[in-house]
């Protein structure tokens, strides 16, 4: 009896929480959808009345709303593929292979991660800049190339990679880039989609770093394009709904297509940690 | 199979001739490594190293890229800074806001993982992917919504609290609003971490206690919250480094104010860096982040691998 009391308190009270969790979603969501009137109502009601697409149509035509999400897409892919590879390479190398000064150098690469960005920002900022490639795509892609993080995610996944069948490949004469290609990287499936997957996430949410490289409006991420709708449009509260809704949305649909991917990326850095 | 090993004959046999097992290296293993090890030290370098020494050395100098200035100052920047109310309300909001995000992370994230980690439990994948969620979505739409949730005319939380209140614009409330919206943000790490450290909790230690006639307050107490202190330390120096740097969340919700009541030290520098262009400035107090972060860091470590390690197991 006192389990069934406990059972039916711990269900009700977790519903509550995960209800509360998703709620701001369901608010954004079922606003995008709603009348310029029916967002400032007085009366607040969670779904609308009347659906109405005119929030997601003023978005596009006042600012181009699925150029920039382009954009935001072309940059994520491209730079979660580069810093993927690299971030494998670096991890094969580091955690394979016997040299001097890998532990050293494996320290340095973690101690890269506790660097506040705050501090690098201003000296990398006058470097690209004086380099010329302010306003280009290399500005952003460039420091995105190599993941302190990857490596460290990768090296950790490189116990499920047997020696064995490294030192046989190698016996059978198969070149290092055969072996990485063929072997590491296929038994490497699992950390890669699960770095991939906070790759591209992390290059989609960045915003500081494109907001003061990219200049010309139509080169810019989505995540900087909100923050500019906003300050351009501040009253238009419907554009503001839709256009946030078109930056989350596709994140969410990769999320739970690939959820325990994520939670087993998440929990993977910490638990070997 | 065990004397095997101590018998010369097999040895022999077993151990490749001398100097084969490193031959393979000769032929890929060098060149690779060679340029693996190169490409991130140079990036490490270019993009790391180097800007840390010219923070430093911009912090001693009047640095304004408007109008080219570059004059050496000496300590006057970081005598400016100490002496900078601004710099000392960025300072304790820093320190309230990443208080208070920690422990909320900490105690939602634990309470939550242990429900859910519960045999009680019902539908465990569907509320660690609910829980989840706004960690991995963008934190700077995320931050519209609170912001549009936070409108005192239509947003939701006045409508469902039924009060009345600015939250983004009244001194009082400010700062709170923005670490609400951040906890809910992250607290989701926190579960997922807690969860996997559940799991990976021996069962038969679970068992006897529970054997043993401890109710689930003490076992919590006595059992679960020692063994999960790996996890702890990990939550909280992350967290800490990363809500030293928090700033999107300030940008978009109440950019610093009203007046200074929510500039964290990174906004602060954002403010100075980029909207005053006070190069020189900013980085005296990036520089200042930057050993704040290290101190803190190295204290965590010093904590766990200190006296009061193991205290309670």
């Amino acid at each position: 009896m006192r389990r069934t009391i406990s059972s039916i308190c711990l269900n009700l009270g977790l519903l509550a929480v995960s209800a509360v969790t998703i709620f701001p979603f369901m608010w954004m969501l079922s606003s995008s959808f709603k009348s310029a009137d029916e967002i400032a109502a007085v009366d607040q009601h969670l779904l609308p009345h009347l659906w109405t697409l005119a929030n997601y149509r003023s978005i596009q035509e006042h600012f181009d709303v699925l150029r920039l999400f382009a954009n935001s897409l072309l940059l994520s892919v491209v730079i979660t593929a580069i810093a993927v590879y690299t971030s494998l390479l670096g991890g094969y190398v580091f955690g394979k292979y016997r040299f001097r000064g890998r532990g050293a150098l494996f320290s340095v690469i973690l101690a890269t991660m506790m660097i506040p960005w705050a501090v690098v920002l201003i000296p990398r900022y006058t470097m690209f800049t004086a380099a010329g490639l302010q306003d280009s795509y290399a500005s952003i892609v460039i420091p995105a190339a190599i993941s302190s993080f990857g490596i460290f995610l990768m090296r950790q996944s490189m116990d499920t990679v047997p020696d064995e069948i490294l030192e046989a490949a190698r016996i059978d004469g198969a070149s290092e880039l055969y072996i990485f290609h063929r072997i590491v990287a296929p038994l490497s499936v699992n950390a890669v989609s699960a770095l991939a997957i906070f790759q591209f996430l992390w290059v989609w949410e960045d915003y500081l770093w494109p907001y003061l490289m990219l200049t010309t409006p139509s080169k810019q991420v989505l995540a900087v394009g909100l923050t500019t709708f906003s300050g351009q449009y501040s009253t238009d509260y419907g554009g503001l709904f839709a256009a946030t809704t078109m930056s989350i949305i596709p994140v969410v649909i990769v999320y739970v297509i690939f959820q325990k991917r994520f939670v087993a990326g998440a929990a993977s850095a910490a638990v070997k940690g | 199979m065990i004397t095997t090993e101590s018998t010369p004959e097999v040895a022999a046999q077993v151990r490749p001739p001398a100097g084969s097992r490193r031959t393979p290296a000769a032929h890929g293993e060098r060149p690779l490594r060679l340029i693996v090890v190169t490409t991130v030290v140079a990036m490490i370098l270019a993009l790391v190293v180097w800007p840390i020494v010219a923070a430093l050395l911009g912090s001693l100098h009047d640095w304004n890229p408007l109008n080219g200035t570059y004059r050496w100052v000496g300590t006057a920047n970081y005598r400016r800074l100490f002496a900078d109310p601004v710099f000392w309300t960025s300072s304790v909001n820093t320190v309230v806001f990443m208080a208070g995000a920690i422990i909320g992370r900490v105690v939602l994230g634990m309470a939550l993982a242990y429900a859910i980690h519960s045999p009680l439990t019902r539908a465990k994948t569907l509320h660690r992917t609910l829980l989840y969620l706004p960690t991995v979505t963008p934190l700077v739409a995320v931050a519209y919504v609170w912001r549009l949730m936070y409108n005192p005319q239509f947003g939701a939380v006045n409508s469902i609290l039924g009060l009345d209140v600015n939250w983004l614009y009244d001194s009082r409330f400010a700062l709170a609003a923005v670490m609400v919206m951040t906890i809910w943000k992250d607290f989701g790490f926190g579960v997922i971490l807690y969860l996997a450290g559940l799991y990976a909790l021996p069962a038969d230690v679970l068992e006897a206690a529970q054997v043993d006639g401890a109710g689930s307050w003490a076992r919590f107490r006595r059992v679960i919250w020692p063994m999960l202190r790996p996890t702890t330390l990990f939550v909280v120096v992350t967290s800490m480094i990363g809500y030293l740097q928090a700033f999107v969340q300030v940008f978009v919700l109440t950019d610093g104010g009203p007046g200074d009541a929510t500039s964290l030290i990174s906004y602060l520098i954002y403010q100075q860096a980029f909207v005053k262009y006070d190069f020189g400035y900013a980085s005296a107090a990036a520089f200042v982040l930057f050993l704040g972060t290290a101190a803190l860091t190295v204290v965590s470590f010093r904590v766990q691998n200190g006296p009061l390690r193991g205290k309670g197991q």
